[in-house]
């Protein structure tokens, strides 16, 4: 049943990789540290990416998901340091970061409704509407922090970001909660099915009745939701709260998304793949990091690897359309 | 069609106006010559990109790389002048054939490979940027000749203004003058300008009536990064030097200002004059928002709301037009 799939191509890619970073630097890349270190660091990009995908699937793109992130994650931070003392202790402190966490959580939801109603009630085009909200989260963020950074959480939130159960750190855990609820989302419920249909064909999905409109109000809320989870990992981990923690994950997010195999003209994507492809930009930028290679040498090196995995992709389609009876008509000259 | 670009240039222009009056009745300094002069030579290297990516934008593609691409493009001819001094000429060159390497190599891999520009230029973005911030560690260059320093200080046209002081148009708005002239002329007078719009607006009649589809495309990423070359010339003259990372995030800047102009990212649609109302749009705002003491906390916000605005009521517009139009197809 092993098909040579998109995904599976990938996760070749994810095991070699792995393979060849532990033979490079056994003493290094294959300890529990280095694991651990790296499962700590990939939710914050890999939930990112998991919003970016459901957008990418209905065709879109959410420009404003990182400054979503930073919003929301100001908005929790704000609640969680004003309403902390050193007085505050026990069930106290506990109400507190659930607090800051719904904080976090609605503001995120309001940021990913404000997107969601400009582009399936306006009927905006996505990257329009969301390069403009992109930067009024910004905005808001500034005005928000002064510029500066939020700190001054009790230390118990520090656990989202930095405990353990066990051994295994609990973001990647997090992590692995969202994954499987994204993938049964999109593949055992309506909703997702609608969400590939309409990426592949929004008026046929409008004719056959579905409420697109509500689909895609959904799709952007869901992102922005994946925005709030990664938002809050990130404010536990560094403990604090500033405008560009994270904002050089939107275009990385982006990149893991295609790297992953999703159509960025929507329609086709999967959680596996997504979630492979993070693995992969892990891996390689630790891997890399622990051999001792210039960090920016890691930037062009996915640069080339996105650009390389999709010239493979698009050969690939090439040969099969070469060589196979015409299954499907070539795109220019038919569609009328 | 015609019209509805035109009424969309006139409404931009509008309230470009709108916007100049108030700001003008809040500050005294915002009409005055040297005020426009600064507004509009500090916004140049913007419009000259603005240029370029219009034509991107035009044929429905998009250009991420172009902040990278300006960026180590800076860096090449601040390297080149330093090493081997040269001329204005050749450093134009350098700087001209660079661009046009990296926009070959982007538009031959979305022409052919048929790979989607938002990606291709992703990627290209952060193989340039990774490769520019390894070679110069992030490094500033000083000591650029001072022919090149004095080539970013000429002024022509110079007049008094009322205060009696010496006024003159600098270099780098004179460039980009020409620069806007020269796409506005390729746009509208050349088989490419058609070429463009007609690949933009419905890529299967272009190729029927024998349009090259594959050469529009290379070529307007070409054109794309020779545009990307004068702004590098531009922006080193106008700064004296060349800090790698001047350009993070620039490229979303120069899209914003030119579907600011009008310009649809669905393609086929959008004008030069369009988009260099665009870019006044958006150097007269920030300009303004300084002038009028708006704390700087502010000014994201309202560029932000702004560029929702003018996309939302764009798209308000076109339905109610469509709506009076009679139903030919079916739609929702």
């Amino acid at each position: 049943m092993l098909k040579t799939s998109k995904e599976m191509i990938l996760l070749y890619v994810f095991v070699g990789l792995f393979l060849l970073m532990s033979a490079a630097s056994p003493s290094k890349f294959l300890t529990l540290g280095n694991l651990q270190s790296m499962a700590t660091q990939l939710p914050e990009l890999g939930l990112i990416a998991l919003g970016m995908m459901v957008v990418i699937i209905t065709g879109g793109i959410d420009l404003s998901i990182t400054f979503t992130a930073a919003l929301s994650g100001i908005v929790g931070a704000l609640v969680l340091s004003s309403g902390y003392s050193a007085g505050v202790e026990g069930t106290a402190v506990i109400f507190l970061i659930i607090k800051a966490l719904l904080a976090t959580l609605i503001t995120a939801l309001i940021c990913g409704f404000v997107n969601g109603l400009l582009i399936s009630y306006v009927g905006v085009s996505p990257i329009l509407v969301t390069l403009g909200t992109m930067t009024l989260f910004e905005g808001m963020s500034v005005w928000l922090t002064k510029g500066g950074a939020i700190s001054g959480f009790p230390g118990q939130y520090q656990w989202i970001g930095n405990g353990y159960l066990g051994f295994i750190p609990v973001p990647i855990l997090i992590f692995i909660v969202f994954a499987v609820l994204t993938l049964i989302l999109l593949e055992r419920t309506a909703w997702g099915r609608s969400v590939y249909m309409f990426g592949c064909n929004p008026v046929a999905t409008f004719f056959s009745g579905i409420n697109t409109k509500k689909v895609v109000m959904l799709v952007y809320l869901y992102a922005a939701m994946m925005a709030a989870m990664a938002a809050i990992i990130m404010t536990s981990r560094y403990n604090s709260a500033k405008v560009d923690y994270g904002s050089s994950y939107l275009l990385q997010s982006v990149a893991i998304v295609v790297l992953g195999g999703t159509d960025i003209a929507g329609g086709y994507g999967k959680v596996v793949g997504t979630v492979v492809a993070a693995g992969i930009v892990q891996v390689l930028s630790s891997g890399l990091n622990l051999i001792g290679i210039n960090r920016f040498m890691v930037d062009v090196t996915m640069g080339v690897l996105l650009i390389a995995v999709l010239l493979l992709n698009s050969f690939i389609s090439k040969r099969k359309q070469g060589k196979g009876v015409k299954k499907e008509p070539k795109k220019i000259g038919i569609a009328v | 069609m015609k019209q509805r670009t035109k009424s969309k240039e006139l409404w931009i222009f509008i309230i470009l106006v709108v916007l100049s009056v108030l700001i003008s009745a809040r500050s005294n300094v915002f009409l005055r010559p040297d005020n426009l002069i600064d507004l509009l030579k500090n916004n140049a290297v913007l419009g000259i990109m603005a240029l370029g990516m219009t034509l991107v934008i035009i044929t429905g593609g998009i250009d991420l790389s172009v902040g990278a691409a300006v960026a180590v493009l800076t860096v090449l001819i601040g390297k080149f002048m330093v090493t081997f001094g040269g001329n204005l000429l050749l450093t134009f060159l350098v700087a001209v054939a660079g661009g046009v390497i990296i926009g070959i190599i982007n538009g031959t891999l979305i022409a052919r490979a048929n790979i989607p520009a938002i990606v291709v230029t992703l990627g290209s973005m952060s193989i340039i940027n990774g490769l520019m911030l390894y070679y110069t560690n992030g490094s500033w260059i000083n000591d650029l000749p001072a022919w090149f320093i004095d080539f970013g200080k000429i002024t022509l046209f110079k007049f008094h203004d009322a205060g009696g002081n010496v006024v003159g148009i600098p270099i780098q708005i004179i460039i980009f003058l020409i620069m806007a002239l020269l796409t506005w002329a390729l746009l509208k007078y050349t088989l490419m300008g058609r070429a463009v719009y007609a690949v933009g607006g419905n890529p299967v009649s272009a190729k029927r009536v024998g349009i090259n589809i594959e050469r529009t495309l290379i070529f307007v990423y070409a054109y794309m990064g020779f545009l990307a070359g004068v702004a590098a010339v531009t922006h080193t003259s106008i700064m004296r030097q060349v800090d790698p990372n001047a350009f993070l995030g620039f490229e979303l800047q120069v899209v914003a200002a030119v579907v600011v102009g009008g310009a649809s990212l669905a393609g086929g649609n959008g004008s030069i004059i369009g988009t260099v109302l665009g870019v006044l749009f958006m150097a007269v705002l920030n300009n303004g928002l300084i002038l009028t003491h708006i704390p700087t906390f502010w000014q994201k916000i309202i560029v932000g709301l702004i560029i929702i605005l003018a996309v939302s009521f764009d798209v308000i517009q076109r339905k109610r037009m469509e709506k009076s139009l009679p139903r030919v197809d079916v739609e929702y």
